[in-house]
């Protein structure tokens, strides 16, 4: 064990091993399902990260999973459930198409408006789920899951009604923002400069808060122990209005790459489950950053090959899915029962270490 | 003429609530023992389907409720062990389980998709449905309508009459206390946890075999989600739930008769119950923090949240 630790430390050698046994797991459930979990995983790989226009979207869509995830560790960092991520995704959205739409549209200032409108609106739908729960006592999953369904209500009625298409009424969206507003690509190879700019940028002012500054040690002290931050004469109630507005902030940005570099309209539903998905990320990367940045990324990867798995293989566009809640189903399991330590003792043991 | 529209209207709402109002009822019977089912809105996707599947190959409607309600329990159960025994926090297990089982119903479900098949059928009761109002509304139906309606008065006077619902109540508002008075607090949770869980199964069943016939991907969308609203809205009693479900009923009804009128009615609908869920907690918090309303009043207008609502039982 003691040569382990030269390499690796305690914590991410336990964490690739519950990782690797829900991986494994979840390669069960894929045979039990009658799926070959080999042909499964080398025909998403493929869809994914061999090709420039799959790769593109892989990185968009590890962008939009990493701010979400980010939200979520923000949140709970205060001990705090952020069900309502969907919710400030869409506002963000909002925020970003009603900037497209404006007369700063069709100009250079279009995508910084979209960033920054993005960030209010998702801050602030974040701030109202935190009001609601220091002010109105009401609990902060059935807030953000009441919030979640509200921002989507306001969405059908943009849709159908003051944001409507030119002469009809449909719910497939407004009509396109100007290209202007489109977040550009880098290069031929569609490499997306903004998403990742916006996520990598989010992920350095996030480990500086956390590091360095004493609002990130306030933030994950009130989560810790919230009696002994008021008796020091702090207010809990602000530092957990802070963390769901810095999460809305956060997420809205998402909202703004699913405008900008994905759909360049409003839709219903806009988030497309990725602030969910980003709850599961958030729970399976430990609340850490930088593994939610590698756990994104390889959802991502499920997300864009699964399209691969029916053209080739001819299986259904659930499977991704499946494989994604399985695995942090099996993850949360293998970590409350502690059978990867067990594991780590026993094949150290078989070894010889102490 | 008037009173023949609205005892059709009446009978419409009341059967096309009955799959809510179980799911709600089962759902009270789990949240007043503490335990919230996150994974509401995957149970009833996969029991919708499960029910279906059963009926469809076996023919026998029964057995698909009976394998719809055993799914819901071992989904429920699932859930138990994991919080009680494993400790892992209730709601990262249920949310996860609601992607999982959405994703899997759409998965296993596919050789169903759309496909004619067996339903609840109609019982005739030749004289009682000649009575007013009641005999076209209530007694003109099918079980599925009539076990609904049983399950209000049934979970109502369990909870609030009887020395077993006294004891659930007790675990679900402080299972501490409870511990210390003898109760076997995590064998009570499991016990009515799983049983909630049986009932979410049935009234998936209920959607597929009864109020939307077959099996489609998402069948029960978003129902999940407003069956926990109601819950909430309800105030965590199994009768006011179940007037939020009905009130539910009556607005999809009207949307259906208003499509016409007013476009994009039925997308908003299903997003009525939300805000509605987040104005109750905030009156049941703010007459509870104010005492403007007295207690007993306040406790009939609006119910009480479960004090461990949610929380892990852990023994000192």
């Amino acid at each position: 064990m003691a040569g382990m630790n030269r390499f690796y430390s305690k914590d991410s050698l336990e964490n690739l091993m519950a990782f690797g046994l829900a991986l494994f797991c979840t390669s069960i459930l894929l045979v039990l399902l009658g799926v070959s979990p080999w042909s499964t995983f080398i025909a998403i790989l493929e869809g994914s990260v061999l090709g420039l226009d799959s790769l593109s979207r892989v990185f968009v869509i590890t962008s939009i999973m990493s701010l979400s995830a980010f939200a979520l560790i923000v949140t709970f960092s205060c001990n705090m459930w952020n069900i309502g991520v969907e919710g400030q995704m869409m506002l963000g959205a909002i925020g970003a198409v009603f900037v497209a739409r404006s007369f700063i549209g069709d100009t250079l200032l279009s995508i910084p408006f979209m960033i920054i409108a993005a960030m209010c609106f998702g801050g602030i739908f974040g701030l109202i789920c935190g009001l609601l729960k220091t002010k109105g006592s009401v609990h902060e999953i059935f807030a953000g899951l009441g919030l979640d369904f509200v921002a989507a209500g306001l969405i059908v009625y943009l849709v159908i009604g003051p944001w409507k298409k030119e002469g009809i009424a449909s719910t497939s969206g407004t009509d396109i923002i100007p290209e202007m507003s489109w977040f550009p690509h880098l290069f031929d190879f569609k490499f997306p400069i903004i998403p990742i700019l916006l996520f990598g940028s989010m992920y350095l002012i996030l480990r500086f808060i956390y590091a360095k500054t004493s609002l990130g040690l306030k933030l994950k002290s009130v989560g810790s122990n919230t009696n002994a931050f008021s008796r020091l004469g702090l207010s809990p109630d602000m530092y957990i209005l802070f963390g769901f507005l810095i999460a809305g902030a956060v997420v809205g940005l998402a909202g703004a790459i699913q405008v900008g570099s994905i759909y360049h309209k409003l839709v219903p539903y806009i988030s497309g489950g990725y602030g969910f998905l980003g709850i599961l990320i958030a729970l399976v990367s430990g609340r850490k950053l930088s593994i939610a940045i590698v756990v994104s990324a390889f959802f991502a990867c499920l997300v864009v090959g699964g399209s691969t798995l029916q053209i080739k293989l001819g299986l259904h566009a659930s499977l991704p899915g499946i494989i994604q809640a399985s695995i942090v189903l099996f993850w949360l399991m293998i970590k409350a029962s502690s059978v990867h330590i067990k594991l780590i003792n026993a094949v150290s043991k078989s070894y010889g270490h102490s | 003429m008037a009173i023949v529209e609205f005892e059709i209207i009446l009978a419409a709402i009341i059967s096309m609530s009955a799959p809510l109002v179980l799911a709600v009822v089962g759902e009270t019977i789990s949240e007043r023992v503490g335990i919230v089912n996150l994974s509401l809105e995957g149970s009833l996707l996969i029991t919708a389907m499960i029910g279906f599947a059963v009926a469809s190959i076996t023919g026998s409607v029964l057995l698909g409720f009976i394998a719809a309600a055993l799914l819901g329990g071992i989904i429920a159960l699932l859930i138990c062990f994991a919080n009680i025994t494993l400790y892992i926090n209730m709601i990262a297990v249920g949310f996860t389980l609601t992607i999982l089982l959405g994703k899997l119903s759409s998965y296993l479900g596919q050789p169903f998709v759309r496909i004619p098949g067996p339903y609840v059928p109609q019982i005739e009761v030749p004289w009682l449905k000649e009575i007013p109002i009641i005999g076209k509304a209530v007694i003109d139906q099918n079980v599925v309508v009539w076990l609904s309606i049983a399950s209000i008065i049934i979970a109502w006077w369990f909870l609030y009459k009887t020395k077993s619902g006294l004891v659930l109540n007790a675990v679900g508002e402080n299972p501490y206390s409870a511990d210390a008075r003898g109760i076997n607090v995590k064998f009570i949770k499991y016990f009515y946890g799983t049983l909630g869980g049986a009932i979410v199964g049935m009234a998936g069943a209920s959607f597929s075999l009864h109020s939307i016939y077959g099996w489609s991907n998402g069948h029960t969308l978003n129902y999940g989600w407003i069956c926990l609203a109601i819950v909430i809205f309800g105030g965590w009693n199994p009768v006011r739930g179940a007037i939020g479900a009905y009130a539910f009923g009556g607005l999809q009804i009207m949307a259906l008769k208003l499509q016409g009128v007013l476009f994009g009615l039925s997308q908003v609908l299903p997003l009525i119950p939300f805000p509605l869920m987040i104005m109750s907690l905030i009156l049941i918090q703010y007459s509870q923090d104010k005492q403007f309303i007295p207690n007993r009043v306040r406790s009939i207008l609006f119910g009480n949240q479960p004090e461990h609502l949610g929380d892990t039982f852990k023994r000192g």
